[in-house]
């Protein structure tokens, strides 16, 4: 019990939660759980995005730079040298990570913030798809397909056979990224970069190395990034400037952890649980609505209208997140 | 700790003094070559620079408006081209049912533009005040979404253009009648370009004196420079903020009405103009109007040289270096102010 | 005993059969109906619809039993892309024709394989989609190396028909999104081989071009015989207009695989400008009395001219009810079977033979045909077996 007592709750939260997760491929047919898997996908990325956008306080709409970066490294690495995408996953973290010091760096260094970061971030990713369409040896525009092997195989990180496997493996990375973001909110760091957010100016005067700090978050954030980047080349088999460093990745990236509730350890989880499916949702209700509103039957379009109405109704009623209005919730049972 | 004798601001103009004396450099040793090159490649740069300025001035409109938004309210607009593609659809129509020029259309385009821009203040953005920044931003993405939607259901995805009847060969301006396109010094100028960059152009000096002259604009401007301190002073700041919302959404209303004649609109068309109002605003120093208009020019020209300087290359990419180089060296942009 | 075991189960299957035959044959359509490329999707979703209606009108196949359609969209992501095959496939679809995207395609193909579940492209255009391996798989549309090498072939031989020199070309292509790329590189191999010289290949970005003024100036000073262009509709119009304004001096607007210069769109939106611009691509059969009829039905029922992308999503849901009818069951695997028999000959399309699928599911007969507008009309001008009139080159509106 002193044991566990010591261990941060979050961390028995995480290994309970994967510990379901690894039943669940027994109890969902195959489209249920590509949506899992999907959900678990952008619960990494958003995670990611968390750590830089939501507790460090800067607010990236280019994250599409390092999840780019990350599909491209490790899709090269096997494709020319045949490199498995486990090691491939590494390298293109380690390379995004490069990059987001890079950019952090010179960004903090001219003191960008708030809007101008968010748009410096979105430069960047743009300037990286651009110049990507016009590099002859990642094949330009056109992009590359991944080479199919056939069969299942965990080093080569393709399951032809039994995509439950993807579901595996998208649970582990899911269970290393929130590993290393939990411990990273509880550990110095995390705190720092708290402060950071709350006034940057008193972090400063406390001794706070705002540079070094920062940089390190949108490393850690760019690396896990670049991981989700090479999971959905191996999951999609392919990839091109386009899909990869495009700006709607940027927006999906994150749209869950806004969602769900910045700066919070399960905000990107629960956001991805939320927008993950909704998509699916709206569709399906185009698709067969019911009865009295039979006339909007397959209209293309409001579908997606609907998700922009949800969005907007959603955020104007939990400024704070689904996570937010739940702890608000919670508050007012316990009194 | 020894500190450098530069502060870093001029240092940064030093590396830019720099970096161009070297190209003049490199450009003076080769010189047989650059005669050569600009002989057959001049027609080309004269261009690129007629282009830029014409496509400039409307991405100056465009840019406006956001600016505008940004400096009173505080929030970046991703909804802001989604609105256009409004303005485009709403011309488009008045159009082809009632034969209503484009350029007389702004007169309809602008108030009604106008009016959707108070009704999404209020409904959307407003209540949403006291949120984090980041919903702001989601927000005018979820809106943008819901628009593009929206036009998609009502229009389908067919892209629409018009016709004008005039605009080639002699063409009455006034007393005059002047031989359309232009052709002057080897380059083309057509009338709905010249059009829209000299409407573009008048449109922002209207927008620029009403807020230097008139009381409302007074208001605009105490409100942007200190929301508090315009609030004691008895200014109903929020209607301030739904006001210059509408003026923000008007200025895309213009600006919808005078591409069109050139350009096409579909659910997405409006998006396309948004993407260097980003840049330009930022260039411009965000929250300045005339900042706007020459980041507009500058973005123009950028892009159409780009066509000519890179070879084979798109022509955006030139847009986003300049853009970086502008946010590390001077983020306030050109005419802004240090905050 | 054993026979009379035999033939209860050949009773119960039979009964099976029957009970089925009372279901309906599902077949699975995904496209994007949202997004940039709404306009194709929505039409080659109502021409699976429509194509579906008129078999079902006319009793339906095997001997009845009518066809549903499953409509889904992609909205331009592969991630909705793969969700909705797999929606597709767990309610029941037997047969699925897609994508319109390259990037979507590969990954739908893949699930396809998995669940077998044949898989029938329309339209998507990336040559390295079949190179996979996939046995379900089967495309209807020339791939990108058929567009760029038939393209460039034509142009050639336009030229020698006509007896005009086309001794160099300036390559004006969307450069972002992988679909102009990929005619591009094609196209330039191929004209290399045959002496044409390229002198420049210019990209443009085609979800953010506002204009191609200064392209064009461009293309002016290099002086080239003929403008090659390919990319989408949008941004085919701009280069249309500003060549124009520009007076652009060529012998020739050359498209590949351009998805403007076909359209009867193009022709409404552009008026007496459109004439003569020539545009080799993937395309219905203006020759054939058949593909005229389904056009001019599309445009009754959903009032607007139908695009050629639609004409392919058509050509597919006949094409699978063809196999089905061949399997004789409407078992996935079965018509997969059928499909790589496919030997087709009622076909809409400019081919110069039946629709045949080689091992690894390419229509050995796609290839594109050259069209022209001509007074007002698009017109088959090339190959000359197909050609409904003669080609105009040297020709440019401007300077007529």
């Amino acid at each position: 019990m002193t044991l566990l007592g010591r261990i941060p709750r979050d961390y028995l939260i995480l290994i309970g939660l994967v510990l379901a997760l690894l039943t669940l491929p027994s109890f969902l047919n195959q489209f249920q759980l590509s949506i899992a898997i999907l959900i678990l996908y952008w619960a990494l990325l958003g995670a990611a995005w968390n750590l830089m956008g939501g507790y460090a306080g800067q607010f990236s709409f280019g994250h599409a730079a390092f999840y780019g970066i990350g599909a491209y490294t490790s899709t090269m690495l096997l494709t020319e040298l045949g490199l498995s995408p486990w090691l491939g996953m590494l390298a293109g973290a380690g390379l995004a990570a490069l990059f987001g010091i890079a950019m952090g760096y010179l960004t903090f260094r001219y003191g960008l913030k708030g809007p101008y970061f968010a748009l410096a971030t979105f430069a960047f990713a743009e300037l990286l798809r651009l110049i990507s369409s016009e590099l002859k040896f990642i094949n330009t525009s056109i992009g590359i397909h991944l080479p199919l092997t056939g069969g299942d195989s965990w080093q080569r990180l393709q399951f032809e056979d039994n995509p439950q496997n993807y579901f595996y493996a998208i649970t582990i990375l899911f269970f290393v990224g929130y590993l290393i973001k939990i411990s990273l909110v509880h550990s110095k760091l995390g705190y720092y970069l708290q402060a950071i957010r709350e006034d940057e100016d008193a972090a400063a005067a406390l001794g706070v190395n705002l540079m070094r700090y920062k940089v390190t978050a949108v490393a850690i954030s760019g690396g896990l990034t670049a991981i989700g980047g090479s999971f959905f080349a191996q999951y999609f088999f392919f990839i091109s400037p386009e899909l990869v460093f495009g700006v709607p990745i940027s927006i999906d990236i994150l749209l869950g952890p806004i969602i769900g509730g910045t700066g919070t350890i399960w905000g990107p989880l629960v956001g991805a649980l939320f927008v993950t499916p909704l998509g699916e949702l709206t569709r399906a209700f185009i698709r067969t609505p019911p009865g009295f509103l039979s006339f909007i039957e397959g209209r293309s379009g409001l579908d997606v209208m609907l998700f922009g109405a949800i969005l907007i109704v959603v955020i104007l009623f939990m400024p704070n997140g689904l996570v937010g209005l739940g702890k608000q919730l919670w508050a007012r049972v316990k009194r | 700790m020894k500190r450098s004798i530069l502060k870093p601001t001029h240092r940064n103009w030093l590396i830019l003094a720099l970096i161009i004396l070297v190209a003049i450099v490199i450009l003076a040793l080769r010189w047989e070559q650059t005669v050569f090159w600009l002989s057959r490649y001049g027609i080309v740069l004269r261009q690129a620079t007629v282009t830029g300025l014409l496509i400039g001035g409307v991405y100056g409109l465009v840019a406006m408006g956001l600016t505008l938004i940004f400096g009173v309210l505080g929030i970046i607009n991703f909804a802001h081209g989604s609105l256009m593609t409004v303005g485009m659809y709403l011309t488009f129509v008045l159009f082809t049912r009632y034969g209503v020029d484009p350029y007389l259309s702004v007169l309809i385009t602008v108030p009604v533009l106008f009016g959707i821009g108070l009704v999404v203040q209020r409904f959307i953005i407003h209540p949403a005040r006291n949120a984090p920044e980041h919903n702001q931003l989601l927000l005018t993405l979820g809106l943008a979404l819901f628009i593009q939607n929206f036009l998609l259901v009502l229009f389908t995805a067919t892209p629409r253009s018009i016709r004008l009847a005039y605009g080639r060969g002699e063409t009455p301006i006034g007393p005059f009648m002047i031989d359309f396109p232009l052709r002057i010094w080897g380059t083309t100028i057509t009338l709905p370009k010249l059009a829209a960059f000299v409407f573009a152009l008048a449109l922002a000096g209207g927008l620029y004196l009403l807020l230097q002259r008139t009381d409302l604009g007074k208001a605009i401007r105490a409100v942007a420079q200190d929301r508090d301190g315009a609030a004691l002073v008895g200014i109903d700041t929020q209607r301030i903020n739904m006001i210059t919302f509408g003026l923000g959404t008007a200025c895309v209303g213009a600006a919808a009405a005078l591409v069109l004649p050139f350009f096409f609109v579909d659910p997405l068309a409006g998006d396309t103009f948004n993407i260097t109002a980003f840049v330009t605003v930022v260039l411009g120093g965000m929250g300045s109007i005339p900042g706007a208009m020459l980041g507009g020019l500058i973005i123009g020209l950028t892009q159409e040289l780009g066509v000519v300087l890179a070879p084979s290359s798109i022509k955006l990419l030139g847009v986003f270096i300049v853009f970086i180089l502008v946010l590390l060296f001077r983020p306030q942009g050109l005419l802004g102010v240090k905050s | 005993m054993r026979l009379a075991k035999r033939s209860m189960l050949l009773l119960v299957l039979g009964c099976v059969s029957l009970w089925a035959g009372a279901q309906t044959i599902a077949i699975g359509g995904i496209h994007p109906l949202t997004g940039g490329l709404a306009a194709d999707g929505i039409q080659m979703d109502n021409a699976i619809q429509m194509a579906i209606d008129e078999i079902n009108e006319a009793g339906g196949v095997l001997g009845g039993t009518p066809l549903s359609f499953l409509s889904a969209d992609s909205t331009g992501s592969a991630e909705v892309g793969q969700t909705e095959a797999e929606r597709l496939i767990n309610e029941g679809a037997n047969a699925i024709i897609c994508c319109f995207q390259s990037s979507v395609t590969t990954n739908v193909a893949t699930i396809a394989e998995r669940e077998e579940v044949p898989l029938v492209i329309d339209v998507a255009v990336m040559d390295a989609i079949l190179d996979q391996g996939f046995t379900y798989t089967f495309r209807l549309q020339p791939n990108a190396t058929a567009m760029g090498v038939n393209g460039a072939n034509y142009l050639k031989e336009l030229a020698e028909a006509s007896g005009e020199a086309v001794d160099s070309v300036v390559v004006l292509f969307e450069g972002t999104s992988g679909f102009g790329d990929s005619v591009r590189e094609a196209f330039v191999a191929e004209a290399s081989e045959l002496g044409i010289v390229v002198l420049d290949e210019i990209g443009y970005e085609p979800f953010a071009v506002t204009d191609l003024t200064t392209e064009m100036t461009k293309i002016n000073a290099l002086r080239p015989d003929v403008l090659v262009v390919t990319g989408y509709y949008n941004d085919g119009l701009l280069a249309a207009r500003n060549a124009e304004d520009v007076l652009l001096d060529v012998k020739a607007v050359f498209g590949v695989a351009q998805g403007t210069y076909d359209q009867a769109q193009f022709v409404a939106d552009a008026g007496d400008l459109a004439e003569c611009f020539l545009d080799s691509n993937y395309h219905h059969d203006a020759s054939n009395a058949d593909a005229l009829a389904v056009l001019a039905r599309y445009e009754s029922v959903y009032g607007e001219p139908m695009r050629t992308s639609a004409v392919f999503s058509y050509q597919a849901v006949y094409v699978i009810a063809d196999a089905i009818e061949r399997a004789g069951s409407a078992d996935p695997p079965a018509i997969r079977d059928a499909l790589a028999e496919t030997n087709f000959d009622d076909f809409l399309l400019p081919h110069p033979g039946p629709i045949v699928f080689d091992e690894t599911g390419e229509n050995v007969n796609a290839r594109p045909v050259l069209m022209q507008v001509q007074n007002g009309s698009i017109v088959q001008v090339w190959p000359p077996e197909l050609a409904e009139a003669d080609p105009l080159f040297p020709c440019v509106s401007w300077n007529r």
